[in-house]
């Protein structure tokens, strides 16, 4: 009990001759605010994506895709697998009796970027009879569905706000001629970065004959490992069976992974940046502050509690700056509209990625004022007085 | 140089203090060298790219090209020579371990002799199953010349219904700083004759080299206008243009300096902490100086190059320090990720020079400042 009373008394002493060291302890907070701000704001494009990815999550949802594909583009199911997937036992029923489950196609189309004109690729996706009732969160939000056989396309929210001229009622250019966008539909995730038309109708006039994907949903989530182990045992089938959910997040994850040895990288050189900082500040701290130290131990103060309430002030001042840091980027990126590629999604700062800044900042005083705070629990008393 | 002795006592005085502040600058500056760095080997491939370089690939992606489309490029009047290839999706052993293969014709290596080496390109053309990769391919794959090994493709059929793709590894080269990742090339005749009977003769782009690069973009236009209203419309752009475009959404170059930028911004808090701090140790000494006559421009020079001191020689090491670790870079990122390597060109150095200087002259001017102003018998008294 006594060695908290002493940790505390001298903590407190420190923190009320902070004023007096006020510019060197910034050295601290913007060297932590920085880093945490560099940190951060990197993060939230890849935690943005990832969360994108993550967002589809019924569990009787499933995907099927040729063996070892680790993207829908690149696999490929032929036209005599899907219909041997789609009459497998385990796929739930609508109401009219037949499988839910919808073969789908994906592609890319050329487009106008909004921001900068830069012809891009928009991707294109396809529905079949199922394709609406396999996606719950799917609605219309403008004009009407696409007929299937009628070259007409609809449109998410997201894509029509980035792609020059992509709006209802007006032509996008197809292979096969000038194909009518008419409707615009939302779901809350990464769909709503895409346009989308009817399978049959899409796969002809792109001179497909087979299909990337087969998406359905099973009775019940316990159902899957059979499903999954009738699948691929079948001889006929050379397909790889997943959760939709498990799907997505390891491409959302395999996405990241690039960025993040990036991230990680430049963060890493900020931080021992900002852990020399510490050092440096810690140590004219203890210096200046010699004679009172020297005072508290003659006073009976253990060293240790001196020695932990050096650490104590590196980590609050190393907190401050991190939280600054992960607000500044919380407030600049949070919920902002971003994209990669052909992935729309909103950057995020999540909480969690708070709790990574401040146990950075902890890390960052610890390595940066174990040093100094050795000093200062070295000193003997003699020695302090004299000191300056 | 008279002054010396004077500089480095000062630097002495706190040795811990000294080494530290180098050693923040240091690290300071080795982000700002991979940063421009990275920056610079953008310019690079966008300075290198071929303005007489006309990529064509099919309009909509998974329509393809038939061959075809080549030799009636070929014909337009302004264009050299052309040559085609297709591309392969697949992974060796494992899907983790993904792999991509471009197989060319045998005129390739006459419109991208900077991509392949000649030399290598001509070990494929005669043997159907050979590829050549370059290094950051070999050592993703593990393998070495002479190994054999197969590609799974899960997309492409081949005309016996296998995926299978057995290649053998006739060369490998030293990798080219402006194509950076894994890069692995076949024969052309090889994958055109194992795929099924209709899928024969497509290919994925046609590489066309125009006489005149003026001519380039025009040219461009005109294949896109040729075949706009065929069943094959493609998408025409000079390799310049191509490069030019940039990487989507994020503006790649803006943030590598924004971060350059944020290094020097937290460092120069600190410099300018750790000069303000030393001076206010030495009024007394600084007193004394001025009384012997030191003007102030004279003691301005002192402070100056103290702190020059650790910031130059800091930027120096800083910048060196990304030199060797823009070399060494690819053997500790995970292979296959396809980061350009930083390029220290002879800019990042001057431009690692001006901003230590500036770091140099904003961690002094506050001290300075005060020392202009300094009252000779106060801070004499005071020291007393």
């Amino acid at each position: 009990m006594n060695a908290i009373r002493q940790i505390a008394v001298v903590s407190l002493l420190n923190f009320k001759t902070l004023p007096q060291r006020f510019w060197q302890s910034l050295v601290i907070v913007a060297g932590m605010a920085c880093v945490s701000g560099v940190l951060l704001s990197l993060l939230s494009v890849t935690e943005g994506m990832e969360r994108a990815y993550r967002s589809t999550g019924d569990p009787r949802s499933i995907i099927i895709v040729s063996h070892g594909s680790d993207r829908e583009d690149n696999s490929s199911v032929p036209r005599d697998q899907t219909r041997i997937i789609m009459n497998a036992p385990g796929i739930a029923r609508a109401s009219d009796g037949s499988a839910l489950a919808d073969s789908g196609f994906v592609t890319g189309i050329p487009v106008q970027s909004k921001k900068n004109g830069a012809t891009v690729s928009a991707r294109l996706i396809t529905f079949g009879k199922m394709g609406v009732a396999l996606r719950p969160s799917f609605h219309l939000v403008a004009g009407r569905m696409f007929r299937p056989g009628i070259h007409e396309l609809i449109v998410g929210e997201v894509a029509q706000s980035k792609f020059k001229g992509i709006v209802v009622g007006n032509k996008v250019t197809m292979p096969d001629g000038q194909w009518p966008i008419v409707g615009m539909f939302a779901t809350g995730d990464l769909l709503d970065g895409v346009l989308v038309g009817d399978t049959e109708t899409v796969l002809q006039a792109m001179r497909h004959n087979s299909y990337n994907t087969v998406i359905a949903r099973l009775t019940s989530s316990e159902a899957f490992p059979a499903f999954r182990m009738m699948l691929t045992h079948n001889p006929v089938l050379t397909v790889d069976v997943m959760r939709l959910s498990e799907w997505n997040a390891r491409i959302g994850a395999d996405n990241a992974a690039f960025f993040h040895a990036l991230i990680y990288g430049v963060s890493i050189i900020l931080a021992i940046g900002a852990m020399f900082g510490c050092f440096n500040t810690m140590y004219a701290a203890v210096e200046m502050r010699g004679r009172e130290i020297a005072t508290l131990m003659a006073l009976g103060y253990g060293s240790f509690a001196i020695a932990l309430s050096v650490i104590l002030e590196a980590s609050a001042l190393s907190i401050t700056g991190s939280l600054i840091g992960a607000l500044t980027a919380w407030h600049l990126y949070d919920g902002v509209q971003s994209g990669m590629g052909w992935d729309f999604f909103r950057l995020t700062v999540s909480p969690a990625m708070f709790g990574m800044a401040v146990s950075w900042a902890i890390a960052v005083a610890i390595l940066g004022g174990s040093l100094p705070s050795l000093r200062a629990a070295r000193w003997t008393v003699a020695e302090a007085l004299r000191a300056r | 140089m008279k002054y010396f002795p004077l500089i480095w006592a000062a630097l002495r005085r706190k040795p811990t203090r000294t080494v530290v502040t180098f050693l923040s600058v240091t690290v300071a500056f080795t982000l700002f060298g991979l940063m421009i760095g990275l920056n610079a080997t953008m310019d690079l491939m966008e300075q290198r790219a071929h303005a007489d370089r006309i990529w064509s690939l099919a309009r909509f992606e998974t329509t393809g090209l038939p061959i075809t489309v080549a030799r009636q490029i070929a014909e337009l009047p302004g264009i050299q020579k052309n040559s085609v290839m297709t591309y392969l999706q697949g992974y060796v052993g494992d899907p983790k371990n993904r792999a991509f293969v471009i197989f060319f014709d045998d005129k390739y290596g006459d419109i991208f002799p900077d991509q392949v080496p000649p030399q290598q390109a001509d070990l494929i053309r005669h043997n159907r199953t050979a590829v050549i990769m370059n290094r950051a391919a070999a050592e993703a794959l593990h393998k070495k010349v002479g190994d054999r090994f197969t590609i799974i493709s899960p997309r492409t059929n081949r005309a016996d219904g296998s995926k299978n793709w057995p290649l053998t590894i006739a060369g490998i080269y030293d990798d080219i700083p402006q194509f950076p990742g894994p890069m692995i090339s076949g024969n052309y005749e090889y994958y055109d004759k194992s795929v099924p009977l209709s899928e024969q003769g497509k290919i994925n782009e046609v590489d066309s080299l125009a006489t005149d690069p003026a001519l380039a973009p025009a040219l461009a236009e005109r294949i896109d206008s040729l075949f706009a209203n065929s069943g094959n419309p493609t998408r025409s752009q000079t390799e310049k243009q191509l490069y030019s475009q940039g990487f989507g959404d994020i503006d790649a170059e803006a943030l590598t300096r924004k971060i350059a930028l944020i290094g020097l911004l937290m460092i120069v808090l600190l410099t300018a902490n750790v000069i303000a701090q030393s001076v206010r140790e030495r009024l007394g000494e600084f007193a004394t100086l001025k009384t012997f006559g030191f003007s102030t421009t004279g003691l301005a020079g002192l402070v100056m190059a103290e702190a020059a001191f650790p910031c130059l020689l800091g930027a120096l090491f800083g910048i060196a320090l990304a030199k060797w670790l823009a070399v060494h870079l690819s053997t500790i990122m995970p292979p296959g990720t396809g980061i350009p390597a930083p390029t220290m060109t002879s800019a990042v150095f001057l431009w690692g020079l001006a901003c230590a200087s500036a770091l140099t002259l904003a961690s002094t001017l506050l001290p300075i400042m005060r020392l202009s102003r300094l009252d000779v018998a106060a801070a004499l008294s005071r020291y007393a």
